[in-house]
């Protein structure tokens, strides 16, 4: 094939179709990042909800409601559920010597339930969600679907917000701190109970923003949090736990380096080589690219 | 203290729970004598559920219209229900049990295909006949058959027959490029169409291998685009379909391209997600609900009333295997193993879909073949194959 | 040394003899009705316990919890199916199994060694994915399928042979094999070596203080933990005559988590108690509803959150009180204490 060919049809669509990708997978691990980064809590049921946003969007658009507002109203449902997940099943655990243990037993247990309730109640088949828009634009001879753009345009709208709020608003200084040093945060007047039941609720919040804005893409299944799960995990750890700097870069180059890897080798070796990432930061820079959030 | 209770409780709870063991089965129907069997193991939860619901279903509609013509030589037949999740592991304990506990007279219902194998084995092992009615992997009649596994669904390579003489008819100069999932049954689906395109003359243009529950395909689309196919063939299925098909029609492809298949690429249980990228969809399969015959139109109007859904390949493939049975043993006169394995050899009965009949040598069922294309969602009958022109050789070389 | 530690081992030793009891009474029951199916439930269950042993060695003990153990019991499975389709040799089987599970868990442990606690935990989850995929995908190793047609063997010990298809008896080779591993950890626990690796999980950052190498002992726990569920794998195909890659998959590993759990981390003991309970639940489950996730998932939580000791971990304490002696104020070291008190 020649250059320019090579670079035109294969190369230029790989980048930006990775490009939506690599959103769709900071989307996931933003949530997850900001649970174990201000929580310290390993969420293993962080795909279920992504998964519950996802039929939740199924469920709304049953009843006919427009795709922008259950992007809206999505998330918002979620946050109680998320409230409530943190006060019955994480706080009870939280104190133990072997947090990270205990809350990734407790939450994986919660996975197992989730993901059978879902079949439960959605049966197995796989649903469809239709994309609010359709067509495909060009971009120097690209062709990419107008959702994948729209995608792109909402998902780094949803980051900078989170970013501005955690770090530019007092309640994102709130946060930070109760992650920082909990007992002086707790003398100072702030309800920490309620910041961290807060902050796992809009964690599993983003998760399901994430699950209805990549429901039209990605299909609409009882499993589907198997997805992205250890991709996800990867994500964090590479871009830094509790780190959202981190986990936009990371997640953008984690999922170019296994678009561009996929056209030298074979695809089954990207996921290995995603791993090998994830492992040789461990191995030699545990904290990621930009480490903790509140300990950085 | 507090946790000496809830131990108490749960001990409590355990003893009271194992004096009541028992499986999901069947109420009796019919027939004045001891049941007959049917022991069946399939995927009742995780991402295979979606195949084993009407796997059930057909062998539920199946028994209940024997039971209530009086069963299998005066005996109803039960249905004892177990899940493999999937997992041949899980298979294989379920499966004993149904034989050694339940002493199952015959045992169906695995769908991916190391749990068959590994069934049929244990099946072997224990004096007893099994079958599947998914499975399709060609090494379950072929190098690795047994003599007590019988297969009564069509296998990848009849399914290739299939479809690429219909194509080497219909579309000769189709330039085809072939995207399969990378796991055994997708890389073996598309070298068996490969090798019927071969032999059909047909041009395939390039091949790409994505892993299995791929999210993303617009990575493999700029290979595809390279090759500038006018036909693609797909292994995938479940939800790798509707993922596929969806960014098939996203990006434009299928403007240019319509889609081939392997049967269980589309089944009903993710049609309604595909939505209109299935539109044109061909594949070579064993059934279609809208076969036009008065048997069919009977199976699917009991079909519809009992389940509020149309049957499938999987439904009506389990539907026939029970009638089969019936044969078998009617004509054995007994469930002895020996004597329905020998009356099973050979034997041809009537099924919705037409004639089938058991291939003595390596216990494969051969049937007549549909051009399946699908048109508003719905399955149309675009050609059909003859049973003995669908199937190549007998590859079994135990018996 | 008579320190709790040890008094609490002794008193395991007494649980193992009543599960050997009861196993050798089930064992006997199994020959006389001639019911094979339950025989053969129990030997895979012992196989499992295998597992469990090994999670325990390395959550109990050392305070590492790995949710990957199954990529070892994978390996054996697979390298025993392997050597026994070309030559039927019990013993052969098990030294193949034994030295590959050793070197996998050599060069496992010095990739998963380097981090400590969760960061170890998702480095044996991703290893055992990973391999998992590759074995998936690999067509020599019968990719998606698995292996069928591992024949069924005769073990050969001392005069004694003893079918693998016979049920009883390769239930009391299994079961005797399994008292042979808790025995060897058993010891092992008990020597100065094995006190550093307690001193592990109770604090590891003044084991160095001691004059100890945390990173050495670390490796000899995970490669041991790794022989131990590569020797229990290799069991299963002369169980079952088939091997399959979802023996190396994440459902594996954390179903021996639950045994551990369950019956008690830190108490060996309690992963073979855990482990026959776990199989019971599950097929008492299995049998009346598919939703059995469901109940799963919400006994894996209940258990944690109301139960954290298991089952030995709450039952082994009370025989060590003495009304003698003062209530002692530290915990017994031989449990992990998964809801403390919070400083």
């Amino acid at each position: 094939m020649e250059l320019s060919d090579y670079i035109q049809f294969v190369l230029m669509p790989q980048v930006i179709n990775g490009l939506a990708l690599g959103i769709a997978v900071t989307l996931v691990a933003l949530g997850l990042t900001i649970i174990f980064g201000l929580l310290d809590v390993i969420n293993m049921s962080h795909g279920e909800f992504y998964a519950i946003g996802a039929f939740g969007a199924i469920s709304l658009g049953a009843l006919g409601l427009n795709f922008w507002v259950m992007l809206a109203l999505v998330p918002l449902l979620m946050a109680p559920m998320g409230v409530l997940a943190e006060r019955v099943l994480i706080k009870r655990v939280f104190n133990s010597k072997d947090r990270h243990v205990a809350t990734l037993l407790v939450t994986l247990g919660l996975s197992l339930i989730l993901e059978d309730v879902l079949r439960l109640v959605y049966g197995p088949n796989t649903h469809r969600l239709d994309a609010p828009i359709s067509g495909a634009s060009e971009f120097f001879g690209v062709l990419v679907p107008n959702y994948r753009l729209l995608l792109i345009l909402v998902g780094v709208g949803v980051i900078c917000a989170v970013s501005f709020v955690t770090y530019r608003t007092r309640l994102g200084a709130m946060v930070r701190a109760a992650a920082y040093d909990r007992s002086m945060t707790s003398s100072l007047g702030i309800p920490v109970d309620w910041v961290y039941a807060g902050t796992f609720a809009v964690g599993v919040s983003l998760a399901g923003l994430a699950g209805v804005l990549l429901a039209p893409l990605y299909s609409v299944f009882p499993t589907m949090g198997r997805d992205f799960i250890l991709l996800a995990f990867s994500v964090v750890i590479v871009g830094g736990m509790g780190s959202i700097v981190g986990a936009v870069i990371a997640g953008l180059a984690l999922t170019q380096v296994q678009a561009l890897a996929s056209l030298v080798i074979s695809p089954v070796w990207t996921d290995p080589i995603v791993f090998s990432a994830m492992v040789i930061f461990l191995m030699f820079r545990p904290q990621g690219l930009f480490g903790r959030l509140g300990h950085a | 203290m507090e946790n000496i209770k809830y131990t108490i409780a749960l001990a409590a709870l355990m003893s009271a729970l194992s004096t009541t063991q028992s499986s999901a089965q069947e109420p009796l129907k019919g027939g004045a004598g001891t049941p007959i069997k049917i022991g069946v193991v399939t995927p009742l939860s995780g991402t295979y559920a979606a195949v084993g619901q009407p796997v059930r279903w057909g062998l539920e509609l199946a028994a209940e219209e024997i039971n209530a013509a009086g069963g299998i030589n005066k005996r109803p037949i039960s249905l004892i229900f177990e899940d493999e999740e999937a997992n041949p592991s899980v298979a294989v304990q379920k499966a004993e049990r149904l034989f050694q506990v339940e002493k199952v007279d015959f045992l169906t219902g695995m769908v991916n295909s190391g749990s068959t194998l590994a069934v049929g084995q244990l099946a072997e092992r224990n004096g007893k006949l099994a079958s599947t009615t998914v499975s399709f992997a060609d090494s379950i009649t072929g190098e690795k058959c047994s003599p007590n596994m019988f297969r009564f669904n069509a296998r990848a390579e009849q399914q290739s027959y299939a479809l690429t003489s219909w194509l080497g008819k219909e579309k000769p100069t189709a330039k085809v490029f072939a995207i399969g999932p990378d796991y055994e049954m997708g890389r073996s689906s598309v070298a068996a169409f490969k090798a019927g395109a071969e032999r059909n003359k047909i041009a395939v243009v390039g091949e790409v291998f994505a892993p299995l529950d791929s999210k993303d395909y617009s990575q493999y689309l700029g290979q595809v685009r390279a090759g500038r196919p006018d036909t693609i063939y797909t292994s995938v299925a479940g939800n790798d379909t509707v993922r596929l098909l969806t960014q098939l029609d996203e990006f434009g492809i299928l403007r240019s391209a319509s889609i081939v298949g392997s049967s269980g690429t589309i089944t009903s249980q993710n049609i309604a997600a595909v939505g209109k990228a299935a539109e044109g969809f061909t594949t070579g399969t064993a059934y279609s609900p809208k076969i036009d015959t008065p048997e069919n139109k009977k199976f699917v109007d009991a079909y519809r009333a009992k389940f509020k859904a149309d049957p499938d390949l999987f439904a009506a493939d389990s539907y026939s295997l029970v009638y089969a049975y019936k044969a078998a043993v009617e004509k054995a006169g007994s469930v002895e193993t020996d004597k329905v394995r020998d009356a099973l050899r050979g034997l041809s009965w009537s099924t919705p879909s037409g004639q089938r009949t058991v291939r003595a040598g390596d216990n494969q069922t051969l049937l007549p073949m549909y051009i399946v294309k699908i048109k508003n969602g719905q399955f149309d009958i675009a050609g059909s194959v003859k049973a003995d022109d669908a199937i190549g050789p007998d590859a079994c070389k135990r018996f | 040394m008579r320190d709790e530690q040890s008094r609490s081992i002794r008193v395991s030793h007494a649980f193992l003899l009543l599960f050997c009891a009861c196993a050798l009474v089930a064992a006997a029951i199994g020959a006389v009705s001639g019911n094979s199916f339950y025989l053969r439930l129990a030997t895979e269950a012992l196989i499992l316990a295998g597992l469990a042993l090994s999670v325990d060695l390395l959550l109990g003990y050392t305070g590492a919890l790995s949710l990957g153990q199954a990529l070892y019991f994978g390996v054996g499975a697979y390298v025993s199916a392997l050597v026994l389709l070309q030559t039927a040799s019990f013993w052969l089987a098990m030294s193949a199994a034994g030295a590959a599970s050793l070197l996998s868990a050599f060069i496992g442990g010095l990739i998963a060694n380097r981090v400590r606690a969760v960061y170890f935990t998702l480095i044996t989850l991703g290893l055992s994915q990973v391999i998992g995929k590759v074995v998936y995908n690999t067509r020599e190793l019968g990719a998606s399928d698995g292996i069928i047609g591992i024949p069924v063997i005769d073990i050969g010990i001392g005069g004694w042979s003893v079918s693998a298809a016979d049920p009883t008896g390769f239930f009391l080779v299994v079961l005797v094999f399994i008292v042979i591993l808790y025995g060897a950890l058993a010891y092992l626990l008990e020597t100065p070596f094995g006190r550093v690796l307690i001193a592990l999980r109770s604090n590891e950052k003044r084991v160095p203080f001691l004059g100890y190498s945390v990173w050495r002992a670390r490796m000899i726990a995970y490669v041991l933990a790794g022989v131990v569920a590569g020797l229990s794998g290799a069991l299963y195909p002369m169980l079952r005559g088939f091997v399959s890659p979802e023996l190396m998959s994440f459902s594996m590993s954390s179903n021996a988590v639950v045994a551990v759990l369950l019956g008690g981390a830190g108490t060996l003991v309690g992963a073979l108690y855990g482990s026959v309970l776990l199989v019971v639940i599950k097929s008492i489950i299995g049998s009346w509803t598919e939703h059995h996730l469901i109940v799963i998932g919400a006994l894996f939580i209940w258990s944690i959150l109301f139960f954290p000791r298991g089952l030995m971990g709450m039952i082994i304490p009370y025989f060590l009180k003495r009304p003698s002696e003062e209530q002692s104020t530290v915990q017994v070291p031989s449990n992990v204490s998964l809801s403390g008190e919070a400083k």
